[in-house]
């Protein structure tokens, strides 16, 4: 029981951030989804879920995608694997420990 | 932050991936102006046999459209509603590509549907006032269906207002025809005016630009 407890400790700091959080859950949900979706669905504020982006990005957990539909502007995020494979990882570690 | 807040160790990401999503899903209202429409559409295909003359043209095309339009008309909704909302509301409501539809999963549910209609068929015929049963179940079971899928308090006032009027035209003892003519013409109307006041709410918000 202590060593799943313990494995807390292993936790993806990365992913455990709430808004981060929210962010990789509704992205492993949909194949794709662009930043007004996510922007509205999370309820972060604009600069907040840019910053949280870059994170992700950064971290290799989404991939981002400028484009444009028509003449409409589109930032698309995508869920890598590598990310895809975290939020796994990231819920046996809370699952074992609760 | 009160979306985020919700999401603590205990909470499964997908369950509340699911919540958001459906949230978000639902905040144009366009997903109920489309069932209020159908369910309106099906009280009027359900009355017509009864008021037109036998065997007439529009007696026919009344039984065909709602043996084969109907149906139609459901099965592309979903891809109608996204249609319309890329076409016209991206702005407002962003822009998101689901999952595959699990077929897999569609079939169960059907043939779950075929085996629990043959079981009722079994059932059914040995109660007494079948009518009335018929007409309460379907409103407990409508009301039920769409107070759970929507997961939102007004789908759960509609969802209650749909089983209350199947017990109380149960109750009152009409016809099947036109119990269920009722039932679904004025949940059509309950859920179409819900979707509406939504949609215009939804509307009149100012469009947020830039990212």
């Amino acid at each position: 029981m202590s060593a799943k407890i313990q494995r807390l400790a292993e936790v993806d700091r990365i992913i455990h951030e709430p808004a981060r959080l929210m962010v990789v859950a509704l992205l492993a949900a949909v194949k794709e989804a662009d930043f007004r979706y996510l922007h509205q669905s999370t309820g972060l504020t604009k600069g907040n879920l840019s910053v949280h982006l870059c994170k992700l990005e950064e971290a290799g957990y989404i991939v981002i995608e400028k484009t444009f539909r028509g003449k409409y502007p589109l930032t698309i995020c995508r869920l890598t694997e590598r990310g895809r494979g975290a939020l796994d990882n990231y819920r046996k570690i809370i699952k074992g420990a609760l | 932050m009160q979306n985020a807040s919700s999401l603590t160790g205990s909470s499964d990401p997908k369950a509340v991936a699911r919540q958001l999503m459906q949230k978000a899903y639902n905040r144009d209202g366009l997903p109920e102006i489309a069932v209020g429409l159908i369910f309106l559409f099906a009280s009027g295909l359900i009355y017509a046999p009864d008021v037109l003359p036998r065997g007439s043209m529009g007696f026919k095309l009344a039984v065909l459209a709602f043996a084969f339009l109907l149906p139609f008309l459901i099965f592309i909704s979903p891809w109608a509603l996204q249609w319309v909302r890329r076409r016209y509301f991206m702005e407002r409501v962003g822009y998101v590509q689901h999952k595959p539809i699990g077929w897999r999963w569609v079939g169960f549910g059907i043939a779950l549907g075929a085996l629990l209609a043959l079981a009722l068929f079994g059932v059914l015929p040995r109660l007494p006032r079948l009518n009335r049963w018929l007409l309460a179940g379907t409103g407990l079971l409508g009301g039920a269906l769409i107070a759970w899928c929507g997961r939102l308090p007004r789908f759960v006032i509609e969802g209650i207002v749909m089983a209350a009027t199947g017990v109380f035209l149960a109750v009152a003892g009409v016809s099947l025809e036109i119990g269920f003519a009722i039932l679904l013409g004025f949940q059509g109307l309950v859920t179409l005016v819900s979707g509406s006041v939504v949609f215009l709410r939804f509307i009149r918000q100012p469009t947020e630009t830039g990212e």
